[in-house]
């Protein structure tokens, strides 16, 4: 990298902003679907594509900002300040997951998004067991691991196919 | 194919599959019968709100905690189920019945724990005995 630091950090900004934009319509799409799998929590999470592509592309520090931002807004506008809770939970947990095992160097993308789809999901179980004060909430883990892999695999092999077209 | 799929990552799947069976197979034997003198009990934001006979059929309103709002509770033919809700998700009442030992309807928007425990001179609800 030869530019200068200015140069760059407007460039990070407009980057995170564009990604964590187009993050936010992806989580807008997903909540107006309407599809009820009757368990909180399972989710495609289509935004995350969005991460998974920032991490690889660019690094961890603007698929960090894109995550929060787009949890925060999307937290506002559609899921309300208890969904962002969740989110946020689950976001740091997969995030630092993904950092961990694509710095190992032996995952494909998809291998590392499925991994963060079911820290995601431990994230927000952990959130909501704190919350309601109560292990038993642990009941839906099974449902909420497997959900993770289900989407986490989509995420990633999604992810992988337009990261193929970017490059 | 070898970009989208890698061997670390077919036993990371392997790995959480297997842990989710584990968990999901303990779980399910912790699933004791209700039997005869069960009770029901309704816990709201981590505190007791009720405890009623699963044997009786009765509805009632428990109001949500902290917020405005409240669950409907009904109790019949030894199924639990929460058959109204104010919150937003509605993920309760879409739960359906619960009528074994240690089963449990949460509602997280309104912090609402509806649980069986089952009763018995034994152990109780395996784990349940453990924390009360």
């Amino acid at each position: 990298m030869t530019q200068s630091p200015r140069k760059s950090s407007a460039q990070f900004v407009a980057r995170v902003a564009l990604l964590a934009s187009l993050a936010l319509i992806f989580s807008y799409i997903e909540a107006i679907i309407p599809y009820n799998p009757g368990i909180p929590g399972i989710k495609l999470g289509v935004a995350n594509i969005v991460t998974v592509i920032a991490l690889y592309r660019y690094g961890w520090k603007e698929a960090a900002c894109v995550s929060v931002i787009r949890i925060v807004i999307a937290g506002l506008l559609f899921n309300g300040v208890f969904g962002m809770l969740y989110s946020l939970a689950g976001a740091v947990l997969s995030l630092l997951g993904m950092i961990g095992l694509k710095k190992t160097g032996l995952f494909s993308v998809t291998g590392v998004s499925m991994a963060a789809g079911v820290l995601h999901n431990l994230g927000q179980l952990l959130v909501a067991a704190a919350l309601i004060e109560d292990l038993r909430i642990f009941f839906y883990f099974p449902v909420l691991l497997f959900s993770g892999i289900a989407a986490g695999i989509f995420v990633g092999i999604t992810s992988q196919m337009i990261l193929r077209v970017l490059r | 194919m070898k970009q989208y799929i890698r061997k670390a990552d077919i036993i990371l799947f392997i790995v959480l599959v297997l842990t989710g069976l584990a968990v999901s197979a303990a779980l399910s034997f912790s699933h004791a019968d209700a039997g005869a003198d069960a009770k029901v009990v309704i816990e709201s934001g981590g505190e007791l709100y009720a405890t009623y006979p699963l044997s009786e059929d009765r509805t009632v309103e428990v109001p949500a905690y902290g917020n405005k709002g409240s669950n409907t509770v009904t109790i019949e033919n030894g199924e639990v189920c929460v058959s109204e809700a104010t919150c937003k998700n509605q993920v309760c009442v879409h739960h359906g019945s619960i009528s074994r030992g240690g089963e449990s309807i949460v509602c997280l928007p309104n912090r609402l724990i509806v649980r069986i425990e089952a009763g018995g001179s034994e152990e109780g609800g395996g784990y349940d005995s453990v924390t009360s």
